[in-house]
């Protein structure tokens, strides 16, 4: 595990936030707060609002009610691009990637999108800073001898983890994983999350998994949402032997 | 892929070899084939325009023409009416196009797929029927007529009743002007742009701010397409309603297609490919729309990529089966 940060700053705060669609409580005044450097899993059955919350976080979605707080300031139903800028970063649950572009392409118009203004007049490999920071994202990747592939041709699970790549690029405060071992064997669900522990260490993460195995790998804490609505939270251990979350949640699997 | 290195110098060598195979023509060929040359530039500045927003933007729009339209009409009006200088009035073909480009793209870019080249045909249609009916000023379908006068430019007396002279006003504007659109694609703007073009989804969440890119990806191609169609009614010195018709901004969309969107080099060779076509086709034939359809319908077929993506993929395959 992660060394714990020494004081628990809340980089991240939810309050009371709602979302309904129609006459479906999607996210059900869901209280949240995660601290700088905490890896925090996002768990529950099938359609609790994992994703949902997500959306609302990164502003995907408007919120129907409450108040989203990121570093102190208030995000509540700001433009995902904007989002982006004061410091979070998202993947999704079905990977997206500028599928036509090379792995170098997808990290470089990561890197760049961090630049105020985009010249129409010079050449874009003028941008010193920007290859170099793109050079030092494709190490931290591990992408360097695939740089010149088109991502379309990368396995399934690197495409995956070149998403996480672009996400990082952009220099977040906060990581938003949506499932990012969907649809991978459980031997690529093992080699990605032993390439997140490499790749995403120190990073303030909320990680939304089906997999328990990888959650009780790599969280630091554990909510649990059902109906739209947060039932238990805590540590991995006291999470695993909570019963309400065993009757809800792991006991479908695990009985 | 856009991070190529090592290839401008070979683009440059062939771009000059063209322009002076082009500069050197008209000495060679009769009026009749000067002006058709002339026209074909005009296209492809009209094509190259397209294939901003098209090729490297992702957004199918069938508006060009209405931008097209204004740029011809502005150069028209301006010098019958007003009396203004060539040279001005070439610069508002420009400056209205893009005023218009502004207002247009501002509704349109908020629409996606299918819904957004629905309104842009609607409001070329719009452009078209404003053309069409308000005779008074426009001249309907009959058109208005003109005469630009000589005048000096540094030192060059520039005088477009001259064919020639004609020739290579048209073909120095598009020249610059596709010089700065590539410079353009491969600038940081252009790397936005085709990220939006790649997943619109994904550029916004890297925080790029899509609906302002698209806008202006919009503007910049509105006012090209106004470009063309000012050098249009520059070298038929006349403007029509028809220059608005949606149909016009379907010659861009096929030169694009079959030449290879997203190229910029490719939609100015469907445009030379399916003009001169067209060209010897109307020796024998009453139409030649069904020709340059079935033409279409097997690039799309056989080529998706259009010519340039064709030629590539063959490329390609020499080389790694050398």
């Amino acid at each position: 595990m992660k060394p714990v940060p020494e004081k628990n700053e809340i980089i991240l705060e939810l309050k009371e936030v709602n979302k309904s669609f129609g006459g479906l409580l999607a996210v059900n005044r869901v209280n949240l707060s995660v601290n700088k450097g905490e890896l925090r899993a996002l768990i529950g059955p099938n359609g609790a609002g994992k994703t949902t919350l997500l959306n609302l976080v990164n502003g995907t979605l408007p919120v129907s009610g409450g108040h989203i707080f990121f570093k102190g300031k208030e995000i509540t139903n700001l433009s995902p691009h904007r989002i982006s800028h004061i410091g979070i970063a998202r993947t999704l649950q079905i990977t997206s990637l500028f599928s036509g572009l090379t792995v170098y392409e997808n990290i470089w118009t990561a890197v760049q999108s961090r630049k105020k203004f985009f010249n129409p007049f010079i050449r874009a490999l003028k941008w010193q800073d920007v290859k170099e920071k793109t050079e030092s994202m494709l190490d931290l990747t591990g992408f360097k001898d695939k740089a010149h592939l088109i991502c379309s041709e990368l396995s399934y699970g690197d495409q995956r983890i070149l998403e996480m790549g672009i996400a990082l690029s952009t220099e977040p405060d906060l990581l938003l994983l949506d499932e990012p071992t969907a649809g991978l064997n459980s031997q690529e669900s093992m080699a990605l999350v032993k390439k997140m522990r490499s790749m995403l260490s120190g990073q303030t993460i909320i990680l939304v998994e089906h997999d328990m195995g990888v959650v009780m790998e790599l969280a630091d804490n554990i909510s649990v949402l059902h109906y739209g609505a947060i039932i238990a939270e805590g540590a991995p251990d006291v999470i695993k032997e909570n019963e309400e979350v065993k009757k809800v949640y792991l006991g479908s699997e695990h009985a | 892929m856009f991070l190529q290195k090592g290839k401008s110098f070979g683009f440059i060598l062939i771009f000059i070899l063209i322009l002076l195979g082009l500069i050197i023509i008209p000495f060679f060929v009769d009026l009749f084939y000067q002006t058709f040359l002339t026209e074909l530039f005009v296209w492809i500045l009209f094509a190259i325009s397209f294939d901003l927003i098209f090729g490297y933007t992702g957004l199918l729009s069938f508006g060009q023409a209405l931008f097209f339209g204004l740029g011809g009409y502005t150069v028209t009006i301006l010098i019958r009416k007003f009396g203004l200088n060539t040279e001005l009035s070439l610069l508002f073909s420009i400056i209205i196009p893009i005023l218009f480009a502004w207002f247009v793209g501002y509704f349109s870019v908020k629409l996606t797929g299918i819904h957004f080249v629905i309104i842009t045909i609607i409001f070329a249609i719009i452009g078209n029927i404003i053309g069409d009916t308000w005779t008074s000023f426009t001249g309907g379908a009959d058109g208005l007529t003109f005469s630009p006068p000589p005048y000096r430019l540094g030192l060059f007396q520039i005088d477009l009743m001259d064919i020639k002279g004609n020739y290579y006003f048209v073909l120095t504007i598009v020249a610059i002007s596709f010089l700065f659109l590539r410079r353009m694609i491969q600038s940081p703007l252009g790397k936005v742009f085709i990220s939006i073009r790649e997943n619109e989804e994904r550029a916004r969440l890297i925080g790029y701010n899509v609906q302002r890119y698209k806008l202006i990806a919009f503007i910049i191609a509105g006012g090209l397409s106004g470009l063309a169609g000012g050098l249009y009614s520059l070298t038929l010195k006349y403007a029509s309603a028809g220059y608005l018709h949606w149909s016009v901004s379907g010659h861009a969309v096929v030169y694009t297609i079959v030449g290879g969107m997203g190229t910029l080099i490719g939609p100015a060779l469907g445009a030379g490919i399916v003009m001169s076509l067209e060209h010897y086709l109307i020796n024998f034939l009453q139409t030649t729309d069904l020709v340059v359809g079935i033409v279409l319908v097997a690039m799309v077929l056989m080529a998706p990529k259009g010519l340039v993506g064709f030629i590539q993929s063959r490329f390609k395959k020499g080389e790694t089966s050398a």
